[in-house]
């Protein structure tokens, strides 16, 4: 019974981390059909700079993560400098930003070591949940702050003026530029939201577990074989995908150790692939 | 772009012929420096390196050679220590090489050692290390070992138990959390049979990777097996701040006790807002960083904060620095000898054998080379110093000849 | 073709002489960046020629260089062989063949972006191997295997078995790229329907070049194996990938020679030429990714006169 309600918490807490990234990573495919390598760069950057702030200039955890999310955007909004002039070609794309990925992670490395540094959370201390089982509370502070963003963002693409700009570029480019829609502007807009995504979910996962300069690009395979489970372009999918793919994790965590765990989910994706070749919830091309 | 390749490789042929190979007079001393300079570990190697160069220059170098230092960065992979080592090798003219820290790169960096017999300085605790050179002298003697050899880490552990039971506290199961590394295995293993004979049970042996940080679940599972101790074996993963951390949040009812090179760090305790507070562990390399054993260590200590405004971030700047001190010894008693070439490496591992237990010779702590050129362990030589994190200070609080405090237990644990 | 060859002779000449007047030290790592050049001529038989965008190849050297590594130290799998090493090497080479097929055939029939982000994912399903079975791969520093087991020991030795792997599989690359079944290659590249229409079957021909490519990438696995006297999972890794798609797209996909002498470069610039700047928080590796970016953003249409070329495999990714 503990095991349960230790796995749905573990499970859904960093399933809505991950969420928050494969969002972010599907929204930007979507819109401007850029395979955004660089994407975990934002998650690793939102991190670090909060707790550079907090080390060297004492700011309070809260305005650090502000900070530290609107650095992240900052570097979001350079991805797609760099990939504008190459945004024709896809293969351009990927080196682009694989080495911009890549380049931040050294730089990270560099300045900040390789050791894991962890960001003070926003709530300290600890939980007791049932019987013997305690958890950090910012654990499980991370569900609803998760979940409250998924949803804002779900209702924003949905339900408003600008959201709605984005799905039509989304699903045809040509016709909504033809529409009068200002298409640079959608893709700017859309890089900056799910850089702020993958930013939050920076701050929240390390003032839970702790960052080091790998998770840059460790995070973005978490969010390819999310999106690919999910299928590209479906935002709904990619978060459904990120809930179940933090299940997995967590169970074969919790059974088999820490490197089985990506191995399996892994080779759960790619079968799941090979049964279905785009995605499980179809795809929108 | 063609005409870019061409150009590239013209640059190159330019840029080969245009080093020349100098078989020449000797003009200076190099020692290189090679760790994971984006860790503590590795930096303060470099750091510490540094001091003793400058130093050493000031006072006339040695055998009147001015001493460069070069480095090079290992980034903890086996691929790139075996490169760079052999960079400072054969391209830097390295005549002496420092450091090393994970076990793993340095079984792959001795194999470059012996393919260019290069004197080789280091850190690193395997036993495997030393076993190579059981294995074959001829190929490996070149390998010293300032560091203490893994299985004394379980010595002192084991020790660490008698001591706590001494003093009131009764250990009967332990939970072991350590990294997924050779170097943990080595000590597990020579832990086993002394817990045994302790009649210490192991609850569980869990191994973490690298970075791991879900220790919640672990701690609490210890408690739920009534484990009166957790030892942690962790050096590589890099997150004993936060297993302390957890530790002290979940306020369970056993102690921390064990080899947790984080907890060496002087700001250990600063690092984790307090909670390192009754943390016990092991000062690996026979000395505290802050309360270091010898005259030379206390000086050396205060040296390093002068230059680089705090004290060493980790202990195997003791290691580097005694290295680069104890190469100069070794040269300067094979030149009072009257050795053709002083600073021949062959002739130079004779000379720092001479370092035994019957005549250590006293760095920053007393360095005495055993068997297989393992460092000798003991109570007059390096031991891993049992202490504790007390209010903010590191106290040594085992063997009772060293100790500065007694042994106190969290306030939830009274 | 015949040009492609008379280069390729060039080039090896030129290398072959270096040894007269370079020290070994330098021999060393442009040994290693020759065998590295192969690697990304083999990626250029993928996606220049057959058109497949395949962002996982690092697999392919991955597995031949553990392949190999297991079998010059058998002790880690608790058997007592003796295989000499050339043979295992061409054993490693033969078994990421063997993988590949299988992976091909299963993975092959995705398109697009599916293809490529499961392509970029197969070299860390791969790379967990040496994670889960620490005890045979060695874990993240892998393991070393000791002089006597290893093919060739001194660096000229390594230096020369490098240029003659080049030399031979350059020339068997040239020789496919240019024969019937580079055609057919070159068919699918610049239109799958096309292709089928006429009767070509695709898949097969996908397959095969996959096939042949990872052979040679296996192989050059099991060099950087013997060459270096370790094994890691770096050869697995994204940054070693990222080097093989630079020096491929801008040396010029598919004209084979172009990806070789531009691999052998930016393996140079990265391991030696470079790494003599380093101030502060920028190194190397920070100071090279900085110059490819630029490189990419000036010439975003590709390199060496491929423009109408690289249009095509874009519009495949898009299909």
């Amino acid at each position: 019974m503990i095991e349960i309600i230790e796995l749905l918490l573990f499970g859904t807490a960093i399933g809505g981390i991950f969420a928050l990234i494969a969002s972010g990573f599907s929204l930007i495919f979507g819109v401007s059909r850029i395979l955004n390598f660089a994407h975990g760069v934002c998650f690793a950057v939102s991190a670090y700079s909060a707790i550079f702030l907090i080390k060297e200039f004492s700011l309070d955890v809260y305005l650090a993560s502000l900070i530290g999310i609107a650095i992240a955007v900052l570097l979001g909004l350079a991805v797609y400098a760099i990939t504008k002039p190459v945004r024709a070609n896809a293969v351009m794309v990927i080196i682009v930003t694989l080495a911009f990925a890549l380049l931040v992670e050294q730089v990270i490395l560099t300045s900040f070591g390789n050791r894991g540094m962890s960001l003070t959370p926003f709530v300290e201390g600890v939980q007791v949940i049932y019987e013997n089982l305690r958890m950090a509370k910012m654990r499980l502070i991370a569900i609803p702050v998760a979940i409250a963003l998924l949803l804002a963002l779900d209702l924003f693409i949905n339900k408003s003026m600008a959201g709605k700009r984005i799905q039509a570029v989304s699903q045809d480019l040509e016709a909504s530029m033809l529409i009068g829609i200002n298409v640079e502007w959608i893709f700017i807009i859309t890089i900056a939201i799910s850089s702020a995504l993958a930013g939050f979910a920076g701050i929240l996962y390390s003032q839970i577990f702790n960052i080091y300069p790998a998770m840059i690009l460790r995070v973005l395979i978490y969010a390819f074989a999310i999106v690919i489970l999910g299928g590209l372009g479906s935002i709904r999918g990619s978060i459904l995908a990120s809930f179940i793919v933090g299940y997995v994790f967590v169970a074969t965590m919790k059974t088999l150790g820490t490197h089985w765990s990506e191995f399996v989910m892994l080779i759960v994706i790619v079968g799941i692939l090979i049964a279905k070749p785009t995605g499980l919830f179809g795809v929108r091309e | 772009m063609r005409s870019l390749a061409i150009l590239a490789l013209v640059l190159l042929l330019a840029f080969c012929v245009s080093q020349p190979e100098t078989v020449g007079k000797r003009e200076k001393v190099v020692i290189g420096v090679l760790a994971p300079l984006s860790l503590p570990e590795g930096s303060a190697q470099e750091k510490a390196a540094r001091i003793a160069v400058e130093e050493i220059n000031s006072k006339g170098g040695i055998l009147g050679y001015k001493v460069e230092l070069v480095v090079g960065d290992d980034k903890l992979d086996p691929t790139v220590g075996s490169a760079e080592f052999r960079r400072l090798a054969t391209i830097e003219k390295a005549d002496v090489i420092i450091g090393g820290f994970s076990s793993g790169v340095m079984l792959a960096t001795m194999e470059v050692m012996a393919e260019t017999k290069t004197l080789f300085l280091t850190d690193a605790s395997s036993p495997s290390h030393s076993a190579k050179v059981a294995e074959n002298y001829e190929k490996y003697k070149y390998w010293f070992r300032l560091q203490n050899n893994a299985t004394t880490f379980a010595y002192d552990i084991a020790d660490m138990v008698k001591m706590l039971r001494e003093n009131g506290y009764e250990v009967k199961k332990v939970y072991i959390i350590r990294d997924e590394h050779i170097w943990a295995e080595d000590v597990v293993k020579a832990l086993k049979p002394l817990l045994d004979s302790l009649q210490v049970e192991i609850v569980k042996d869990v191994k973490i990777p690298r970075n791991y940080a879900e220790y919640e679940p672990l701690i609490l599972e210890a408690e739920k097996l009534n484990a009166d101790l957790i030892i942690p074996i962790i050096a590589l993963a890099g997150t004993g701040d936060i297993l302390v951390k957890q530790w002290a949040s979940l306020k369970p009812k056993l102690l921390i006790g064990g080899d947790l090179l984080a907890a060496n760090d002087y700001a250990f305790f600063e690092k984790t807002g307090g909670a390192a507070n009754y943390v016990i562990f092991t000062a690996d390399g026979g000395t505290l960083v802050t309360d270091p054993i010898t005259k030379m260590g206390k000086e050396f200590v205060e040296k390093y904060k002068a230059k680089y405004g705090h004290y060493p971030e980790a202990h195997q700047a003791f290691v580097a620095y005694d290295a680069v001190y104890l190469y100069k010894l070794a040269v300067e008693e094979a030149q009072r000898n009257k050795e053709k070439d002083p600073f021949n490496s062959d002739v130079l591992v004779k000379y720092i054998e001479r370092f035994n237990e019957k005549n250590p010779v006293v760095l920053t702590r007393p360095i005495a080379f055993a068997k297989n050129h393992d460092l000798a362990w003991g109570d007059n030589l390096t031991r891993n110093w049992i202490s504790q994190w007390q209010d903010g200070k590191q106290v040594v609080i085992y063997p009772e000849h060293v100790a500065t405090g007694k042994l106190k237990l969290p306030p939830w644990m009274k | 073709m015949k040009s492609k060859i008379a280069q390729l002779i060039a080039l090896s000449v030129f290398l072959s002489l270096l040894p007269l007047f370079t020290p070994p030290a330098y021999l060393y790592i442009i040994g290693l960046g020759i065998v590295f050049a192969v690697i990304v001529a083999s990626w250029d038989l993928i996606v220049g020629y057959a058109g497949q965008v395949n962002l996982g190849h690092t697999t392919f050297v991955g597995l031949g260089a553990y392949t190999a590594a297991i079998l010059q130290v058998p002790s880690r799998i608790g058997m007592n062989l003796e295989i000499h090493p050339i043979l295992s090497i061409i054993l490693a080479g033969t078994f990421s063949a063997i993988v590949a097929l299988g992976i091909g055939i299963v993975i092959l029939r995705l398109k697009g972006y599916y293809f490529s982000l499961v392509t970029a994912i197969l070299p860390l399903v791969f790379m967990q191997k040496v994670f889960i079975w620490k005890d045979i791969f060695g874990g993240e520093e892998g393991f070393s295997i000791p002089v006597e087991k290893v093919a060739f020991a001194a660096t000229i030795e390594k230096y020369y078995f490098a240029l003659l792997f080049m030399f031979l599989s350059i020339l068997f690359m040239l020789y496919i790229s240019n024969s019937k079944l580079g055609i057919r290659f070159k068919a699918i590249r610049d239109s799958e329907e096309l292709s089928e229409s006429l009767g070509i079957n695709v898949t097969y021909y996908k397959v095969l070049a996959v096939v042949i490519s990872s052979f040679f990438a296996g192989m050059a696995g099991a060099i950087f194996v013997n060459y270096r006297h370790t094994v890691a999972p770096d050869l697995y890794d994204v940054p070693l990938m990222l080097l093989i798609i630079l020096s491929a797209v801008i040396g010029g996909l598919g004209s084979l020679i172009g990806p070789l002498l531009m691999g052998l470069v930016i393996y140079l610039a990265k391991n030696w030429w470079l790494t003599f700047l380093k101030f502060g928080i920028l190194n190397e590796e920070v100071i090279l990714y900085a110059i490819l970016i630029t490189i990419a953003i000036l010439m975003p249409e590709g390199v060496y006169g491929r423009r109408i070329f690289l249009k095509q495999i874009i519009k495949k990714l898009q299909n």
